[in-house]
């Protein structure tokens, strides 16, 4: 079968083993990364001059409690800083794992998990939460606006199912278009609502532009639960992703079931998007970029291809959030702002070299 | 793998497209599926291999209803070829070739066994397509592609191949090659064969049987021979045809017969014998001037053949790479017979057309007007050693009449040469 | 081939600069000329906030405030009764309810504005860009009223008595702050005074907190009641912050506004627990009014602002 051949599978996988290795030591160190420190541009107080814990002192904390230390790292460590760097690796996850299984399904490099009207849906949610004013309260508050996302999204994507699908057959093309029309339609809803609401607006810009900053250790366990559920199915289907991008009759032939196949994965990647956008709001390009760059580097197989991009993605979000954090500190910047940064230029660079390699 | 189908139809929404269609597809058969455009043969393939799930009636597969069966089964049973494949996305040929190992993974989670490899080796040995097994599949010609399809198909281990018109896309090159892969399986394999094919002369050089559909009915099914006969293919292709035999394979050999109502403006028709694109100013001079024209014997590949096609003229047609056989004579010989005149234009003679020389022959013999164009200054006709130059002298000295040219020749026909 | 397509690419690329150049300098000419249009009248010209020089005819009997700060200045020193028009958000004091609506420093009605004839629009830092608009086409000038420190505040009161012809009461009324503040700050700002860390929420959003960075007034209101602002070093005057920040700073004590939260929210906050304002329950709620807007009832919230963070000095 050539030894190239044999080389480049090699070569994939062991990138792919590499991967987890990568993250681990990125969520290790996306842990020390903030503005106390021990990476990152220190705190100044009031003194003017600038406190920053070393690294030593940040291991001791974190297992030793708050003791000598200026300030409590200990506190910050383990309610600040893990349940963050933990939400960026589910929702990153999460996002590229859906965006791979939407790329499949829909035949189509352009899909993004959002693509079923999860991110129009869900901001209908969060915008009416916020308007409610109920968002500024204690418990009530906090679990308001992931509620009402989550559920305005879910129904979102039940209708647009719904619109797509003709006597049990998924209709690709007419689910992508419902897509669109529910898209602009919510969109207008929130706009209008955001108009009506507009004194109120800074309250949920924060989610609007994609945040990390409503972490919580219970977002944490109730993603856990649903982008590992997600990924693991998604996962499993691996094979039959392969052969849906073939084409459906193919995909038929070749003994699978790709009606079954397009609505267990828009089922799940809708759970497991609506879950994570809840509490996030809406990051962009991780679920559209991810997926296409780690095709280049380890190839179509969804076999190696789907665990790559949900782990790329957990390491994109990371990072990401560290810079949002950081940047420019104390203030914090909404991660959908670092995300789009990133992934706008990367797309005209991936457009560019597919367009070249077309010419050649 | 034994197909039956009984009382099959389908219908898309209230459009009915397939109507009772009853046959079965014996083991180890090659059976080809055919009709006109809308004559709902995909429809009939895409019944069979359950992608179209809801048909009223029953096909049933070894014995065993197709319904019942679990997809994976019944990709285990046959494999599909369609009209072409492509994707986007970056799979190898090896990669396609190995999704025909699907119905076969023990489990969501099992790897590929040493077996699943070596099974793919071997469909693509042979198939010829080991050499391109690391390239992306869609940077492969459509001929190659076609190739890696079949191989997939056969990494799949079918008793039997469902094709759809795998020949459509491709070359006269590419359609030669894969029909052959394809016998060689079905002989060698022991794979039945059911194959959508548009081309009523491959259907007839590679099919056991062929089944013929008419807008949803079953019209005929039988060997070649007894299927495509003139009566047939007139009420289901609305055509008429001559059938030949293909001298090489012994296959029927289907040709279209142009039939259209002869010109009598001056109530006079000639026959032109002619070839080698000779005859074509002819037959436009003749036709301008009036006059019906009737031409032959023509080669179905002599550029003649198609200049009378064109022009709708009657035409006594041979068989391609084929020297003029006794009935295409006889049928010549009949058309001389009822014209008015005779042309020779100046063809070149060579030992497969000689014939026409002859009938020229037999036409001034029994004193019809021969008329004889001249070749170019400087161009000979002759490829028989000689005998076509002597022929024509012999025709002249009988009473042929040669002519300065075109003008002159049209000139002498209406002044009434002929009878 | 090669060479001809780079030098078309690159001919899009100065096309495109040279239609973005031109946009730039087209906008920025407009909008030179519509701030060297000047009103010809004879009359008195007054320096406003943000250093312009506005020239009024004469004193104003017809005045539209476009800002809530404006309309408590105005009613402040008496000259409430030449409002014909307020935004949506004056509703301090109540006499300021009953004025007709004129939108919001968003979506201001400029027809509503043009009806009630106005001789002079006043708005707050957040400058309505139809202003300029009815600047030019109406002839109508506007005057910007916004501070960034206290002592500004006492200013602008005086600048309002000046506009509006109630010089004397605008006087008195800064005159009257300007002694509570200084009783205030003998008080706070006096040698010996610690200065405990105070972080001043204004709203928040999971673990964001919103409060007073360099340069806005609750960063001078903070240190004027002598406690020592955690976010003084923020990146920009109204910075989102996050709790890490907080938990590390260790405020002494914690102010938040009311519409905001609760005290039971802040305690809850995960991380908090060993912020030495949640320890010695130094957390108290704040009117919202009281340290949003910069009139006279800024040094209400001065003074109780003061009182929480020296209780001792103020018992």
């Amino acid at each position: 079968m050539g030894t190239e051949y044999q080389r480049i599978i090699r070569r994939r996988i062991l990138i792919l083993s590499a991967l987890p290795f990568v993250l681990f030591a990125t969520a290790i160190i996306g842990t020390f990364i903030g503005p106390s420190g021990p990476i990152g541009p220190g705190i100044k107080t009031d003194t003017g001059e600038i406190q920053r814990i070393s690294i030593g002192d940040a291991i001791d904390a974190i297992f030793n409690g708050h003791g000598n230390w200026p300030f409590d790292y200990h506190a910050i460590f383990w309610t600040q800083r893990i349940p963050r760097v933990l939400l960026a690796v589910l929702v990153g996850a999460g996002l590229a794992c859906a965006g791979t299984a939407m790329q499949a399904v829909f035949r189509n490099p352009m899909a993004d998990p959002f693509i079923v009207g999860v991110s129009s849906g869900a901001s209908v949610g969060a915008v009416a939460a916020t308007l409610t004013g109920l968002a500024a309260y204690a418990v009530v508050g906090t679990f308001l606006t992931p509620l009402l996302a989550f559920c305005s999204a879910l129904i979102t994507v039940f209708v647009v199912y719904r619109l797509g699908t003709v006597k049990g057959k998924v209709y690709v093309d007419t689910l992508l278009l419902s897509g669109v029309a529910m898209a602009a339609f919510l969109g207008a809803i929130v706009s209008a609502l955001i108009y009506f609401a507009r004194q109120e607006f800074h309250r949920i810009i924060f989610w609007l532009l994609g945040s990390l900053s409503m972490q919580s250790w219970t977002a944490d366990a109730i993603l856990v639960v649903t982008v590992g559920i997600g990924v693991l199915v998604i996962f499993l289907y691996s094979r039959d992703l392969n052969a849906l991008l073939l084409g459906e009759e193919t995909a038929h032939n070749l003994g699978t079931d790709p009606e079954a196949l397009k609505t267990i994965m828009l089922i799940v990647a809708a759970i497991m998007t609506s879950a994570a956008v809840a509490f996030t709001g809406v990051i962009g390009f991780i679920g559209l970029i991810i997926p296409h760059m780690m095709r280049i580097v380890v190839g179509a197989d969804h076999r190696i291809l789907v665990p790559a991009s949900t782990l790329a993605g957990a390491i994109f979000l990371v990072w990401a959030d560290a810079i949002a954090r950081t940047v420019i500190s104390p203030n914090t910047l909404p991660v959908g702002i670092v995300t789009a940064m990133c992934g706008g230029p990367f797309f005209l660079y991936l457009l560019r070299r597919s367009r070249v390699e077309g010419e050649k | 793998m034994k197909f039956e189908v009984r009382d099959l139809s389908y219908s898309f929404g209230d459009k009915k497209v397939l109507s009772n269609i009853s046959f079965e597809a014996a083991d180890g058969e090659f059976l080809g599926l055919m009709g006109p455009n809308g004559s709902g043969k995909t429809t009939l393939l895409r019944c069979m291999t359950n992608y179209l799930e809801t048909p009223e009636g029953r096909i049933l597969i070894n014995g065993e209803p197709l319904q019942s069966l679990m997809p994976s089964e019944l990709a285990r049973t046959f494999a599909v070829v369609p009209q072409s494949s492509s994707t986007d996305f970056v799979f190898s040929a090896y990669d396609i070739v190995m999704m025909g190992r699907i119905p076969h993974m023990a489990s969501r989670i099992a790897g590929h066994r040493k077996s699943d490899v070596e099974i793919v080796r071997a469909a693509m040995e042979k198939t010829d397509t080991l050499r391109f097994a690391s390239r992306p599949f869609f940077a492969l010609s459509g001929g190659e592609r076609q190739r890696v399809v079949i191989a997939r198909a056969i990494a799949q281990q079918p008793q039997g191949l469902l094709l759809d018109e795998p020949t459509v896309y491709l070359d006269i090159n590419g359609q030669f090659e894969i029909m052959d892969l394809i016998r060689k399986l079905n002989r060698e394999g022991g794979i039945s064969v059911v194959a959508v094919l548009h081309d009523v002369n491959l259907a007839a050089r590679y099919c056991d049987r062929i089944a013929l559909l008419s807008q949803g009915h079953l019209e005929a099914i039988g060997e070649p021979k007894d299927v495509l006969t003139p009566e047939i293919i007139r009420g289901v292709y609305g055509i008429d045809v001559v059938i030949r035999k293909d001298p090489f394979t012994n296959a029927v050999y289907v040709m279209p017969h142009s039939t259209v109502a002869i010109a009598h403006t001056h109530g006079r028709r000639v026959h032109l014998l002619c070839g080698g694109g000779t005859g074509g100013p002819v037959m436009k001079a003749l036709l301008d001037g009036g006059f019906g024209v009737s031409a032959g014997v023509l080669n179905v590949l002599d550029s003649d053949f198609q200049n009378a096609e064109d022009l709708h003229i009657t035409t006594v047609a041979e068989a391609p790479f084929a020297p003029i056989g006794d009935s295409s004579h006889a049928e010549n010989l009949k058309l001389i017979s009822s014209s008015s005149a005779v042309i020779v234009s100046p063809f070149p003679v060579g030992p497969g057309n000689l014939k026409n020389l002859e009938a020229a022959k037999t036409a001034v013999n029994s004193d019809k007007t021969v008329f004889i164009l001249p070749p170019e200054p400087g161009k000979g006709i002759d490829f028989v050693g000689g005998k076509a130059d002597a022929t024509i002298k012999e025709l002249i000295r009988s009473g042929a009449i040669q002519v300065d040219g075109i003008e002159d020749l049209l000139r002498r026909l209406s002044r009434g040469g002929g009878g | 081939m090669g060479s001809k397509r780079t030098s078309s690419s690159v001919k899009n690329v100065w096309t495109v600069l040279g239609v973005v150049l031109t946009a730039i300098i087209a906008f920025s000419s407009g909008y030179l000329v519509a701030t060297a249009t000047q009103n010809e009248a004879v009359g008195f010209s007054v320096v406003d906030d943000y250093g312009r020089t506005v020239t009024l005819d004469g004193i104003p009997d017809r005045i539209v405030s476009v800002a809530p700060t404006p309309t408590e200045i105005l009613y402040s020193i008496g000259a409430g009764s030449l409002l014909v028009g307020v935004d949506n958000y004056s509703d301090y004091p109540e006499e300021a309810k009953l004025l007709t609506k004129v939108g919001d420093a968003f979506e201001l009605n400029t027809e509503v504005i043009i009806a009630l004839k106005p001789d002079l629009v006043i708005c707050g830092d957040l400058v309505p860009t139809q202003l300029i608009q009815l600047g030019e086409t109406q002839g109508i000038p506007y005057i910007i009223l916004a501070d960034r420190t206290v002592e500004a505040v006492l200013k602008t009161i005086r600048l309002a008595g000046i506009i509006t012809g109630h010089v004397d009461e605008a006087d008195q009324l800064a005159a009257n702050l300007s002694e509570r503040i200084d009783a205030l700050t003998a008080k706070t700002l006096a040698d010996g005074v610690s200065k405990p860390k105070v972080l001043v929420e204004t709203w928040s959003w999971g673990t964001l907190i919103s409060t007073f960075g360099p340069g806005s007034y609750g960063d001078d209101v903070i240190a004027l009641a002598g406690g020592a602002n955690i976010a003084k070093y923020a990146a920009n005057e109204y910075p989102m912050v996050e709790s890490e920040f907080v938990i590390a700073q260790d405020p002494d004590v914690v102010v938040y506004t009311m519409s905001s939260t609760t005290k039971d929210a802040i305690i809850a906050r995960p991380g908090w627990g060993n912020v030495t304002a949640v320890q010695l329950d130094h957390i108290y709620p704040i009117e919202d009014d009281l340290i949003s807007r910069y009139g006279m009832r800024l040094i209400d919230g001065l003074e109780q602002l003061a009182a929480m963070i020296h209780p001792e000095l103020f018992p």
